[in-house]
């Protein structure tokens, strides 16, 4: 029953997606938070869905300082090389995500839940939403 | 799940041949009237998408959701939404489209949802109504049963309409206020098929209670220190720990008729340690930074937060913040001469 709510669900989603995009509404103009950073160096390859990372709810709870100094996040975009060993081993997310100051690394789908093959990007940065000619690449 | 997509999207070209009809979509009365609530779940009003507020008041049947829709409950739902002008037929449309929300956690509501929705469609489209046939035969085979097919056409329909509507909207490159901040299944990026997508918290329940501003993430994060609604840890472990706030300014002159800019080094080093910026971003010596807005946009000097994270350019006035002083610009003295 459960999946079959699923598969529903997914057919109105699916139904509304393809909707939007052929009544010329742009899906890469996607909606999702400013600031949003979608992670994906080697999501897509692996088979998993790529990370995106909340940057509000991080800030309502950490000063940057925490991840961008103690813990040595570039501020760059998937420039981090970040792995799921790395974390495992306490390095970046995995440094507060050890089930001690945060969930832990089990709860695979709360960081891994961005729709497959979307680009690592710094979600509604200036840079993105810049108008652009339509026909133009995508930045 | 892969056929079954493509199979909608065959369905969804079809109903795009559908007129186009001029009572506003349920979609549109509930980003106009009922969002201001369903949204965010103000004064307990049941949230859109939100299955566990929905199933208790839809096992009562929609018939007595209507009649709440229409004319307010004891609760707090005020009659139409307080929009008296709004046609029934509308007010039920948008109770539809929350419901259609919902679907999942409501089956027990569905045989009642059915008919109601049939009706208004048959009515509407009879010329089309043999190329409605053959999406459906079509959609039956992935999903037998007959309530998930009547469900996700009519969300089609709901779709047309309102995309129809975007078409000609106000600002076609702006996104409206109701798509600021959608939850994390309907923001565009985050995976709705998947479970944990549905564990995140959605942004406007954690922004209400946060200073606003105009840009950005709607929310002013500096004011949100300030006025101590938020007490963000400045170490992963000790909660009690103290930023090491600084507190001067530079003042930088800018080219033309802007106002100089003034960088308050106070509000970045509540947020931000010294090693953020200094040495790699900004060299900590008077004149030796060549800062241009091109830079700053394409995601250089201070366009590494402002822009991404910290509020964007659009507010230019937040750093160009110090009037000149025209009496002592050199363009009159030489005249003067």
């Amino acid at each position: 029953m459960k999946i079959l709510s699923k598969l529903r669900a997914s057919i109105a989603l699916a139904a509304v997606l393809i909707l939007s995009a052929v009544m010329f509404v742009d899906i890469n103009d996607a909606q999702a938070e400013y600031g949003d950073v979608v992670i994906n160096n080697y999501s897509d390859g692996a088979g998993m869905r790529p990370v995106v990372f909340p940057h509000w709810f991080h800030r309502v709870r950490f000063r940057c300082k925490v991840c961008h100094a103690d813990l040595g996040f570039k501020f760059q975009a998937g420039g981090n090389e970040i792995n799921m060993v790395k974390i495992i081993d306490g390095q970046f997310c995995g440094a507060c995500h050890n089930g001690d100051i945060a969930w832990s690394v089990e709860n695979c789908n709360l960081c891994h839940s961005g729709k497959p093959n979307t680009p690592t990007q710094v979600h509604e940065s200036t840079v993105q939403k810049l108008a652009q000619p339509s026909g133009a690449p995508k930045k | 799940m892969k056929i079954s997509n493509r199979i909608t999207a065959i369905v969804a070209g079809l109903c795009l041949a559908l007129p186009v009809f001029a009572q506003q979509s349920g979609k549109d009365v509930y980003t106009k009237v009922c969002s201001t609530c369903h949204a965010t779940g103000l004064a307990g009003s049941p949230r859109l998408g939100n299955g566990g507020d929905w199933a208790p008041r839809a096992a009562k049947g929609v018939a007595s959701l209507y009649q709440s829709a229409l004319n307010g409950t004891p609760k707090g739902m005020p009659a139409k939404g307080g929009h008296m002008t709004l046609p029934d037929a509308e007010v039920k449309a948008a109770v539809d489209y929350m419901l259609a929300s919902v679907k999942d956690a409501v089956k027990a509501a569905k045989p009642e949802v059915e008919p109601k929705k049939e009706e208004p469609k048959k009515a509407e489209v009879k010329k089309e109504e043999p190329k409605k046939e053959e999406p459906r035969k079509a959609e039956a085979k992935p999903a037998p049963a007959p309530a998930p097919v009547a469900a996700s056409a009519s969300s089609s329909v709901v779709a047309t309409e309102a995309s129809a509507a975007d078409i000609n909207s106000f600002n076609r490159l702006l996104k409206p206020a109701s798509k600021r901040n959608l939850p994390p299944p309907e923001d565009g990026i985050h995976d709705p098929s998947n479970d944990g997508t549905h564990a995140l918290q959605p942004p406007l329940t954690a922004f209400s209670s946060l200073p606003k501003s105009m840009s950005g993430n709607r929310v002013n994060w500096v004011e949100a220190i300030g006025q101590k609604k938020i007490n963000p840890r400045y170490d992963r472990n000790d909660p009690k720990a103290e930023p090491i706030v600084m507190d001067m300014n530079i003042v930088r002159e800018v080219k033309g008729s802007m106002p100089d800019v003034v960088y308050p080094h106070k509000q970045h080093t509540e947020w931000l340690d010294c090693s953020n910026c200094h040495p790699a971003i900004f060299v900590p010596q008077k004149g030796a930074n060549a800062i241009s807005m091109a830079a700053i946009l394409l995601g250089e000097k201070c366009g590494v937060c402002h822009g991404k994270v910290a509020f964007p350019v659009s507010e230019c006035r937040n750093c160009h913040s110090k009037k000149k002083d025209i009496a002592k610009a050199p363009a009159p003295a030489t005249a003067a001469k």
